[in-house]
């Protein structure tokens, strides 16, 4: 037997949750009504998953239940839950490109994630998450009023309503990091508020909000580097055969913009980031802005049966006023770029309904769920103006920029509801390599490998 | 005679039958053509910018244009910290032709203020192996510390009359965001293009020289640091220090070999020793002040090793404090420099730095070359420099007016005096 504490972090989170996942109780657990499984819990011994699972059930009121559903969730009353949610992953990372701080090119990222979710009366949605290591910990802190399908109103810290990709889950993420679109282009979290609804039998989305800023994705620390100040952002998505009972149900088809003025009109550098897919900089942007940034956004997502497929476009435009050498307005900057994805469940789970609730779990006479997917997508960064000659200058006009095509091959495997493992295989081709983490080769290859406990 | 001294003697030989120091032997123009670009840290080809050649730009006769256009924001920033090196973007129009995204920055010693800028224009700096007219940079002199303005030009003028490389130079009136700001040198920056230009050799080391402290040519010991303070290194960067350094402290190793003969054959291997004893002569005829004898030690010059012959050459910079009296002594330095010193008592190299010193003066009478020059260059920006600027003027026109009559009379009484003063010396 190999002792724990020569193992890598990751082998040691993988034999626990192996261990976990075989323990013939907790394994049994699963499939129990929530009552027995509770019960089930209690009669452990006290030691790691199962005792904190079985501690909020201890003081028991009339009118408030402790039940196990997809997560622990205290019930008060006929029309208020409150869930308990953590998610804990641990990536294990290899790159041919150097990553910074790492002379081994290996590098182990822990994320552990708390919050609870919930409703209240029956009204309104809520959620609090945290990050339990980050200098900006709290993620979605909102509420959001429901009674009315069509018209429901959400406040609080979100992400704006733009981007498919940026708007899924990190749970359910088909590769280990999302598309670079939406981890650079799109604006993630900030605090606001939005109208959203669905109507026309559900076919037609919108959503339509009022932010303060836009975004943590384009807001580094760096003082230098501006940033959108409120932002208005709107989505609409079609799902035109809904109702038609065929394959094409599912489709969706939708687009987005924000729009928002940069730091109150203040001359700066651009906030967006140029980074691969392990967050490696291949391009730095440093050009003055100075007006307004927009965005827009277009986007297609399409499950018939084991399979997903998923397309979106991103461009995004930062004005450059009165920022040439004779203080006249230069070309926008711009970023854009797009990715094509799809996914087949190899175990047969239909991907409309998610992986996450494999059919045959692993342990329980069945491998769980496994998935294999395959996304291409490219970034680039630049210039609107092509017409000259580029150059690096602050206050060029066309700027020679850089792009980076990214093709990830991808394996997932949903052990049970709780474990996901994720292997990716990443292949980056930076246009101009001499900007980017490996000046020596244009392409280079890395692997993911990633574990995650959801509870 | 020793055989280390038979030897030295010998290669002494060849170093001066390969080099002439009189105007007959002056270089080949036509090495411009043979034009390399070697800054190990560009990948990029040079790529060329402009139809016509540099040999336009530095054309001396006529007076250029230069327009500079800068961000209002990036103009107030240069000026307020003109003591630092910033790169600026800029676009530059010389004679009508627009080069986009040039770098521009404050340049200069004792030359630096805020209001007449002195400028480096860098074309290669945000476009990387971009060249115009087959330069990478140029400097625009303001002249700050010349009252008549026409200094630096007839001194480097003097050094290319000898045969001697120097930088071309010319004027032009320069604009900045369209406001004239007064009469400026263009001079050709002494860079990696430079020597590979006028030595024909594509792959030399060359090192600008930074005035740090009092240095006269004394040994600064068997480490590097020191050598890398003063000798910046323009080129193959990216080398180790023992072969980018080491040959530099060799040399000034050699120089203090206490053995004059021992002294003659290594330093004569590691120093071009005619070149040397030419450019002081120059020097001591236009009567620089802050050169290579300066008043505080060595100041103004590059250093050039040849990758063939290992061997280093001085190319001259700065002589905008030259022609300042009319009388000197020609072993003004001699107590002070070290290499001169160790030098001047060799008999072969006394010679020819009396020699060159003699020739350039009957060059300067010869038809009146030399206040023909001042008139010439006068001429050309009197006018000009008379038109109001936005600043104050740091020289009036009563102080142009009277160093102009100067440099006149200089030119008609310095060489003769020069020649009698060689006479006595030999």
């Amino acid at each position: 037997m190999v002792p724990l504490r020569f193992l890598s972090p990751a082998a040691r989170l993988a034999v626990a949750a192996f261990a976990f996942v075989v323990s013939p109780s907790l394994a049994r657990a699963q499939s129990l009504p929530a009552a027995q499984a509770l019960a089930l819990a209690q009669a452990m011994p006290p030691t790691g998953l199962s005792a904190s699972a079985a501690a909020p059930a201890a003081p028991r009121r009339a009118d408030a239940s402790f039940r196990w559903e997809d997560h622990p969730t205290l019930l008060i009353g006929k029309n208020t839950r409150i869930a308990f949610r953590a998610r804990v992953k641990f990536d294990e990372r290899r790159s041919d490109a150097p990553i910074p701080d790492d002379e081994d090119t290996t590098l182990d990222l822990a994320r552990k994630r708390i919050g609870v979710e919930g409703e209240i009366a029956g009204l309104f949605d809520f959620q609090v998450e945290r990050e339990l290591q980050d200098d900006d910990p709290w993620r979605d802190v909102y509420i959001n009023y429901r009674q009315f399908d069509a018209v429901q109103v959400q406040a609080g810290k979100f992400k704006l309503p733009f981007s498919l990709d940026e708007n899924t889950g990190a749970t359910n993420l088909d590769f280990a990091y999302r598309s670079l679109i939406a981890s650079h282009l799109a604006p993630g979290r900030d605090r606001g508020w939005m109208v959203h609804g669905r109507v026309a039998n559900r076919i037609l989305r919108y959503e339509a909000g009022v932010f303060e800023h836009d975004g943590r994705n384009a807001r580094p620390r760096n003082p230098e580097r501006v940033f959108g100040d409120r932002t208005i952002a709107v989505r609409v998505g079609v799902q035109p055969f809904r109702t038609s009972k065929t394959p094409l149900e599912d489709l969706l088809v939708g687009v987005a913009m924000t729009r928002s003025d940069l730091s109150g009109l203040a001359v700066g550098l651009p906030g967006l980031r140029a980074r691969t897919p392990l967050d490696l900089e291949f391009f730095e942007s440093d050009v003055w802005i100075k007006g307004r940034r927009e965005r827009r956004g277009y986007e297609v997502r399409w499950r018939p049966g084991p399979v997903g497929l998923k397309a979106e476009y991103i461009k995004v435009t930062d004005e450059r006023l009165e920022q040439s050498v004779e203080d006249t307005d230069l070309s926008p900057f711009l970023a854009k770029g797009w990715y094509v994805s799809g996914t087949v469940a190899l175990t047969g789970e239909k991907k409309a309904d998610g992986l996450d609730a494999p059919k045959r779990p692993f342990g329980r006479g069945g491998i769980g769920a496994v998935e294999v997917g395959m996304r291409l997508e490219e970034i680039t960064y630049g210039s609107v103006a092509t017409d000259d000659e580029p150059s690096t200058s602050p206050r060029a006009d066309v700027i020679p920029g850089n792009a980076d095509r990214v093709t990830t091959f991808g394996v997932n495997w949903y052990l049970n509801r709780w474990i996901k493992v994720q292997f990716n295989l990443i292949r980056d081709k930076i246009t101009d390599p001499s900007q980017g983490p490996l000046p020596s080769q244009p392409t280079f290859w890395s692997r993911v490998l990633r574990f995650q406990f959801t509870l | 005679m020793s055989l280390h001294r038979t030897a030295a003697v010998a290669l002494f030989t060849v170093m001066i039958g390969g080099r002439g120091s009189t105007v007959e032997n002056s270089r080949d123009i036509s090495l411009e053509s043979r034009m390399v670009a070697s800054r190990e840290f560009s990948t990029a080809e040079p790529r060329p910018l402009g139809a016509q050649s540099s040999t336009d730009l530095f054309d001396d006769t006529t007076l250029h244009e230069v327009r500079l256009f800068v961000h209002s924001k990036d103009l107030a920033t240069l000026r307020a910290r003109y003591l630092e090196n910033i790169n600026t973007p800029a676009d530059i129009q010389i004679d009508g032709t627009r080069v986009r995204n040039v770098a521009i920055r404050s340049r200069g010693g004792g030359s630096r203020n805020p209001d007449k800028l002195g400028l480096r224009v860098d074309f290669d700096f945000y476009t990387r192996g971009r060249r115009f007219r087959g330069l990478e940079a140029i400097v625009l002199d303001n002249f700050w510390q010349d009252e008549a303005l026409i200094r630096e030009q007839l001194a480097m003028k003097v050094f290319r009359q000898m045969g001697e490389v120097a930088p071309r130079e010319s004027f032009c009136r320069l604009y900045l965001n369209n406001q004239f700001q007064g009469v400026y040198g263009l001079v050709e920056e002494i860079d990696p293009d430079f020597s590979a230009r006028e030595t024909g050799e594509s792959n030399g080391y060359l090192y600008e020289y930074h005035y740090r402290f009092l240095f006269n040519g004394e040994d600064l010991g068997p480490g590097f640091d020191l050598y890398k303070m003063i000798f910046e290194a323009r080129n193959h960067e990216l080398e180790p220090d023992e072969q980018l350094y080491g040959p530099i402290r060799d040399l000034f190793h050699d120089m203090n070999e206490p053995d004059d003969a021992l002294w003659f054959e290594r330093v004569g291997q590691r120093l071009d020793l005619p070149q040397f004893m030419r450019s002081l002569a120059i020097e001591a005829f236009v009567g620089e002040g802050d050169g290579l004898l300066g008043y505080a030690g060595m100041n103004n010059f590059y250093l050039y090793r040849s990758p063939a012959t290992q061997r280093h050459q001085i190319f001259p910079w700065d002589r905008d404090l030259s022609f300042r009296f009319d009388t000197t002594s020609l072993e003004r330095g001699l107590d002070q420099n070290l290499i001169f010193r160790r030098a001047f008592a060799q008999p072969e190299l006394k010679t020819i730095y009396l020699d060159t010193i003699e020739n350039t003066a009957r060059m300067a009478m010869e038809n009146n070359w030399l206040e023909t020059e001042i008139d010439r260059l006068v001429a050309l920006i009197d006018a000009p420099n008379r038109e109001p600027t936005p600043y104050t003027k740091h020289f009036t026109e009563a102080e142009f007016d009277t160093q102009v009559a100067f440099l006149r009379n200089l030119a008609r009484v310095r060489p003769q005096l020069l020649i009698d003063e060689v006479a006595r010396n030999r």
